[in-house]
């Protein structure tokens, strides 16, 4: 039993990092994204349909690509960002390339849920767009956008198990080495274990809190 | 207050196009409660949202207080639109923020210090009797005390004009008149300058002192409201007066009139001085006495077995009497 938590405690810490560091910089980029993809519609506060294809075009590939092949194929790029290809943080940049695009959408259609004549409402009152993004989008859709956050970390928890094909490590590498490699099932099933009840918690929590800010 | 010069409106959608507003004029004084009605597709919805740009329209001007509102750029037009509230029928509320905050919010937006938002929303919370309902959201709220906080966050920035696009158009009648009544008060509490558009003519009778009518996105006729219901001169005006007398076919037998009774004619015994007068029969179908901006009108539909001459008689006597006559079946 001991020897257990040996292998899982420095490997869940990692996928924590992995996870946390990633989520945090997928909102960072995803969210203004997604805002991006809405407002700039041709029916909608800010039309720029040009900016718009492309952005829609560009999440399309990435969202096409397959999160191993995507890990591969962006080597250079990570190089470049962190300065090594191997490792936990090295995994942390194709998690943040996969689990982008795919959070821009989530937050893309959370806010198309915004009824148009709350909007217009808005735009009678004199706002800016920015006042429009931040006091009325943002707010309105906050419950749902939670719940989407959600989706994206377990996405990402997900993803972050192929990490060890670039020795990020994790829970879902030490599956893969002891689990699978070794045949020492008791590693695999702590390990699924692990991970459901992350899952489970991730889950719960979203939803808790997407409960209590919503209004409707 | 208001000069709505040559405006029109054409939608254009790849290939065909579709003319919603033809060169409309319109002047609407300070203080008036305008109201423009037509039937769904007249063009009304497109006139009221030319007014404040939420529509861009395709030609013509509009002048508030002296400003050609076609005209703004995006900066001086959002300045403008604080000056022009609206309000909708389906509310249009903020489901995220609670009574007082979607009230706030236009004082928000121009970052109003918190200490005058505070007085100034339960200011608005007073005049619209909702203070007790503050911190409560909107989906917790009936249709009609969404519409009073959709009223009150029209007025929190001091607008002159305010825009009612179909306001009680979701509302049940009791509501409608609450609500037409808390419009009315406001408008002489704050003179305020209305603009209603609906295709409800009870919303006009009740409170508007002018009236436009709306048809294939032209002013078919407009008005003092008294004036327009008393002498309709449009086909389209006295159907939409009309709407509820209606009479089946199978009374329309012999002669059968409509009689108006102005404020003048409203309070005299007509009726029973042309059968003294004339020595006839007759027999009443439909009679109803509405009161327009306090004045009453009074219908008759009657039914009288003459001959031609005396029918013409029966006219003048009417007419010299303040008594219009409309002949619906000879």
């Amino acid at each position: 039993m001991s020897h257990l938590i040996e292998l899982l405690y420095p490997s869940m810490l990692e996928t924590l990092y992995m996870v946390f560091v990633s989520v945090f910089f997928t909102i960072l980029l995803g969210l203004p994204l997604g805002i991006i993809l809405v407002i700039t519609d041709k029916n909608h506060i800010v039309p720029i349909p040009w900016l718009n294809n492309i952005l829609s075009y560009i999440i399309n590939i990435t969202r096409s690509l397959p999160f191993l092949i995507l890990m591969i194929f962006i080597i250079p790029f990570t190089r470049l960002i962190v300065g090594t290809t191997i490792g936990t943080t090295a995994a942390i940049i194709p998690l943040i390339i996969a689990a982008t695009p795919f959070f821009a959408r989530v937050v893309e259609t959370s806010i198309k849920e915004v009824d148009w004549g709350v909007v217009e409402a808005s735009i009678s009152m004199g706002a800016t767009p920015i006042q429009i993004i931040l006091k009325v989008l943002i707010p309105e859709v906050l419950p749902s956008l939670v719940l989407g956050i959600t989706i994206t970390i377990i996405n990402i928890l997900g993803y972050s198990a192929m990490a060890g094909v670039v020795g990020g490590g994790g829970l879902g590498d030490l599956a893969i080495r002891y689990g699978y490699h070794r045949f020492q099932k008791d590693v695999m099933i702590a390990t699924v274990i692990l991970l459901v009840i992350l899952v489970q918690l991730i889950q719960s929590t979203g939803n808790k809190i997407a409960q209590i800010i919503n209004k409707k | 207050m208001i000069e709505i010069k040559n405006l029109s409106k054409i939608y254009s959608k790849s290939n065909h196009k579709v003319v919603a507003l033809k060169n409309i004029n319109l002047s609407i004084a300070k203080g008036d409660i305008y109201g423009i009605i037509g039937l769904s597709g007249a063009g009304k919805s497109s006139l009221i949202r030319c007014i404040n740009r939420l529509e861009e329209p395709t030609d013509g001007d509009i002048w508030i207080n002296g400003v050609n509102i076609v005209k703004l750029e995006n900066k001086e037009l959002r300045t403008a639109r604080k000056n022009i509230s609206m309000i909708f029928q389906n509310f249009n509320l903020f489901s995220s923020k609670t009574v007082f905050e979607n009230i706030a919010f236009p004082l928000r937006l121009i970052k109003t210090p918190n200490s005058i938002i505070k007085e100034k929303v339960n200011e608005l919370l007073k005049l619209v009797e909702l203070t007790d309902k503050a911190n409560v959201y909107p989906a917790q709220l009936s249709g009609g005390q969404k519409q009073r906080v959709g009223i009150a966050r029209s007025l929190a920035s001091d607008p002159d004009v305010l825009l009612c696009d179909e306001a009680t158009s979701a509302l049940d009648p009791k509501t409608t008149k609450q609500i037409l009544s808390l419009l009315k008060n406001i408008n002489e509490k704050l003179g305020l300058t209305i603009v209603i558009i609906t295709h409800e003519m009870e919303v006009i009778k009740e409170i508007c002192n002018r009236v436009a009518i709306l048809e294939d996105g032209c002013i078919v006729e407009e008005g003092p409201t008294l004036d327009v219901f008393t002498s309709p001169e449009s086909y389209v005006t006295r159907n939409l007066i009309n709407q509820d007398q209606l009479l089946p076919n199978e009374y329309l037998k012999g002669k059968v009139l409509t009689l108006s009774f102005t404020e003048k004619s409203v309070g005299e015994p007509i009726i029973s001085r042309i059968v003294k007068k004339f020595n006839v029969e007759i027999n009443i179908l439909y009679g109803k006495i509405e009161y327009i901006q306090h004045k009453p009108i009074g219908k008759l539909t009657v039914q009288i077995n003459v001959n031609d001459d005396v029918l013409k008689n029966i006219i003048l006597f009417s007419e010299k009497n303040h008594v219009q006559v409309e002949v619906l079946n000879q």
